[in-house]
């Protein structure tokens, strides 16, 4: 069957449509406001007239080239093209600043890479016995995902931002997070009447805001992106950095286990991947000043995502994330209800679009590889033309996004807001990670408990759940030890010094 | 060259007095109230597909106004000037129910009701390993304890059915509302809980595939997709519910106009390729004319507020 498929793939027409889907996919990926499932969505009634092969194939490529996308611009204008660059760019603009732009892309787009054919192989090989995994995913086990994510603030805190100030950003995007609908009791929480804060403040113009505005607003004082421009002239022969291996590998292992889950998405794979590489690396100072195993971590972590998110969607006609749902939709108008039947009856097709996602992975490193040295130049265009021209593409995506006029000012007041936050030292890495994972946690909470009867014991008695408290804990015991040695450390300073004084 | 452009404004301005064409003569937005790539979605690109052998010289484009449930898109809707170039869908209960939590800036009246295209009747599913087998023994389980039953969202049509169904049977449920049937589907197969309430396009694949199991359908005759599947009726229990998805306009629009769109409709619901489209596509044709859909969403609603007052969301 494998066979059949490779010959079905490798028809002019399929060929075509990888190249194609793969091309449109990073370009979407890269505009702010932009999203795969966006694109995805708006392929599907283009896929009426195309073969179902072909227009699987495209709507495989357009994810894994928005995917790798996003990081483009997040790198280059710490401005995330989507959702789940965030942590990329955390990391990759403090590289553009210091003119190693072209390195950090080159990193993001081999951990894409790897960690897209990484997912897609699992998907390949093991998707049935993933997805009974993926289904014992409960709400209790969600509520400790979102805390296990959570507890990525401990490691957020730095010397810029004190572990206070920290817990202090996370906790005000929790509570930006309360804002919209109830999800048990449907009530309206802080709503102000406006139907569009119904949903909740939109993610995207949030992050669009704190990131690609607040940033804009950062550089009115400077001449260029980039302090130093002597690094810039050595992009093509910098010397690739080392030991990146174990950080895409964690990486894309954690993408594929969260894109495997159901519901969860690609922004917390990368984050999660994120935090995992930030606990785990021997160059913890300099995560948040430029730091390119966070780059490899969150990069393979999101397009780990995609085999994973396809896992549940392909075997079990449960969607793994929202671009994974746009997808089922454009199976289902060809009459292709997922199932075993997919892997048996229209197998050929079915493998003949798993083994496309390879192809479209080659497709986008070629592209990356060689456009990085070119990407790499946008750091150099002079602030008065550069500056104009972002903020007008960010509000323009943050409208896009849902057609709503609210969202441009919330971007714009999440900008001015994020000026202030970032210079009195709070960090917005801790509240974003509130912000996506408050609601996750909640419904997960309150299902739980639902579920339980209202007894609490549901979060300790079942085997994932006591795994993922494991997890938690040893996440979260070696920075508070260091982080009391620390402080134990500067008190006895403080108690010296107030000695010597007294005397 | 200053005069050549107010020239060339001018005359772009007049064309539209001067042109005095059959309506359509510009392109009619379709607003769809839920997100891109979606049934409701899929619906709306399926009519363009076959409304254009109708109406030839037609456009339209699709601006999908999602989240809030429907209510931002039905808002829209009912706010859109009433000359026939918006039009837009509609689903139940969603638009009822933002009518009776009195959160909706619309009625029934702010719409003219073109028309109902489609269903999706309610069904009971559990998991594949539940010991429930038949609705006799879901009432009988649900007597013995409360049984811990999936809604998508308070509101919903899928809580109107299980109220509905508590009403009927005098069975209290642990209701438990999610985020929607991506994460039913998931609690059912990974069997998480005892019972869902939920669409039937929902989860007939995996009834087949027998990952989970549907053991009652809510509707007067059993569906063709699922045919083994009984009727809550054929069991004595007269409860049924259905999700529909139908065609409004403003409310003012032009009687002309109004018939132009009321027939286009109709003439889409009995075009053969749309016909196997839905087909392929596991949707449920279920026409229903503008006054007829427009009787059974009063009523619709009559019923939701009867819920609403006991149990407030």
């Amino acid at each position: 069957m494998i066979f059949e498929s490779l010959q079905a793939l490798l028809a002019p027409s399929s060929l075509l449509a990888v190249f194609i889907g793969t091309v449109s996919g990073v370009l979407v990926g890269g505009m702010p406001g932009l999203t795969a499932t966006m694109a995805v969505a708006l392929l599907i009634p283009v896929t009426f007239v195309l073969e179902p092969l072909t227009g699987l194939i495209l709507m495989g490529g357009v994810y894994c080239g928005a995917m790798y996308g996003g990081s483009i611009p997040a790198i280059l204008l710490r401005t995330p093209g989507t959702p789940a660059a965030v942590a990329t760019a955390m990391e990759g603009y403090p590289m553009s600043r210091q003119g190693h732009g072209g390195l950090a892309l080159k990193v993001s787009v081999i951990a894409s890479f790897c960690g897209g054919v990484f997912s897609t192989f699992v998907l390949l090989m093991v998707a049935p016995i993933l997805a009974i995994f993926a289904l014992t995913f409960g709400p209790p086990e969600y509520f400790l995902l979102a805390i296990l994510g959570l507890v990525g603030i401990v490691s957020m805190a730095d010397d810029e931002s004190s572990l206070v100030k920290a817990l202090i950003s996370g906790l005000l995007g929790l509570v930006i997070a309360v804002i919209g609908t109830d999800p048990i009791s449907g009530q309206l929480r802080y709503t102000l009447g406006l139907t569009d804060l119904y949903d909740g403040v939109s993610f995207m113009p949030a992050l669009i805001g704190m990131f690609s505005i607040s940033q804009m607003l950062d550089l009115t004082s400077t001449k260029r992106i980039v302090t130093d421009t002597s690094t810039l002239q050595k992009i093509k022969r910098e010397p690739f950095p080392k030991g990146l291996k174990k950080f895409v590998g964690l990486g894309s292992i954690t993408g594929t286990v969260v894109g495997v889950l159901p519901g969860e998405g690609a922004t917390i794979a990368a984050f999660l991947s994120y935090n995992f590489a930030r606990q785990y690396s021997k160059k913890k100072h300099l995560f948040g000043h430029g730091n390119p195993e966070g780059i490899a971590a969150a990069e393979s972590g999101n397009n780990g995502c995609v085999g994973g998110s396809l896992v549940p969607t392909l075997t079990l006609g449960i969607p793994g994330n929202s671009v994974a749902a746009a997808l089922m939709g454009g199976l289902i108008i060809h009459g292709l209800i997922p199932g075993p039947e997919l892997f048996s009856k229209y197998g050929v097709m079915t493998y003949a679009f798993i083994l496309s996602l390879f192809l479209a992975n080659i497709i986008f490193l070629f592209i990356g590889l060689t456009m990085a040295p070119y990407f790499a130049r946008i750091s150099l265009i002079p602030t008065p033309i550069l500056i104009p021209v972002v903020c007008l593409f960010s509000l323009l995506g943050s409208y896009a996004m849902n057609n709503s006029i609210l969202d441009i000012f919330v971007a714009l007041i999440c900008g001015i807001a994020a000026v202030i936050l970032h210079r009195t030292g709070f960090s917005l890495g801790a509240l974003i990670l509130g912000l996506i994972l408050g609601p996750i946690a909640e419904s997960g909470f309150a299902q739980a408990l639902i579920i339980g009867h209202g007894s609490y014991s549901i979060f300790f008695t079942r085997p994932q759940a006591i795994i993922l408290w494991a997890i938690i804990l040893v996440l979260l015991i070696p920075p508070i030890i260091q982080i009391s040695r620390q402080s134990g450390r500067k008190k006895a300073d403080v108690e010296r010094q107030s000695d010597t004084s007294a005397e | 060259m200053k005069k050549t452009l107010t020239a060339l404004l001018i005359a772009l301005m007049m064309t539209p007095v001067l042109a005095f064409g059959a309506y359509p003569e510009k392109p009619i937005t379709i607003i769809v109230p839920s997100n891109a790539g979606g049934s409701t979605d899929t619906t709306a690109r399926l009519f363009i597909k076959s409304a254009k052998k109708f109406i030839p010289d037609a456009d339209f484009v699709v601006k999908n106004v999602g989240g809030s449930g429907g209510q931002k898109g039905f808002e829209e809707i009912a706010r859109a000037k009433p000359d026939g170039y918006t039009i837009g869908m509609i689903f139940t209960t969603q638009i009822v129910a933002h009518i009776v939590s009195k959160r909706a800036d619309y009625t029934l009246d702010s719409f003219h009701i073109i028309g109902n295209m489609m269903q999706d009747p309610l069904i009971i599913a559990v998991p594949a390993t539940s010991e429930i087998k038949t609705l006799d023994d879901f009432i009988a389980a649900a007597k013995a304890k409360e049984l811990t039953v999936a809604v998508n969202g308070i509101g919903s049509d899928d809580f109107v059915a299980a109220k509905k169904f508590e009403n009927h049977t005098g069975v209290t449920f642990n209701l438990l509302p999610t985020k929607g049937s991506t994460e039913q589907k998931a609690m059912i197969l990974g069997g998480h809980i005892d019972a869902s309430f939920m669409n039937v396009t929902q989860l007939h694949g995996q009834h087949k595939d027998g990952t989970a199991r549907i053991i009652a359908i809510l509707d007067d005759k059993r569906s063709d997709i699922i045919p083994d599947v009984p009727t809550a009726k054929e069991l004595n229990v007269p409860v049924s519910m259905t999700a529909t998805r139908g065609w409004v306009a403003p409310a003012g629009i032009d009687a002309e106009v109004a018939a132009t769109l009321d027939k286009l409709v109709a003439d889409v619901m009995s075009d053969k390729e749309f016909i196997e489209a839905c087909e392929k596509d596991v949707m449920i044709l279920h026409p229903m004319s503008g006054p007829d859909y427009k009787k059974y969403l009063v009523e619709l609603q009559a019923e939701t507020q009867k819920f609403y007052e006991t149990t407030p969301w």
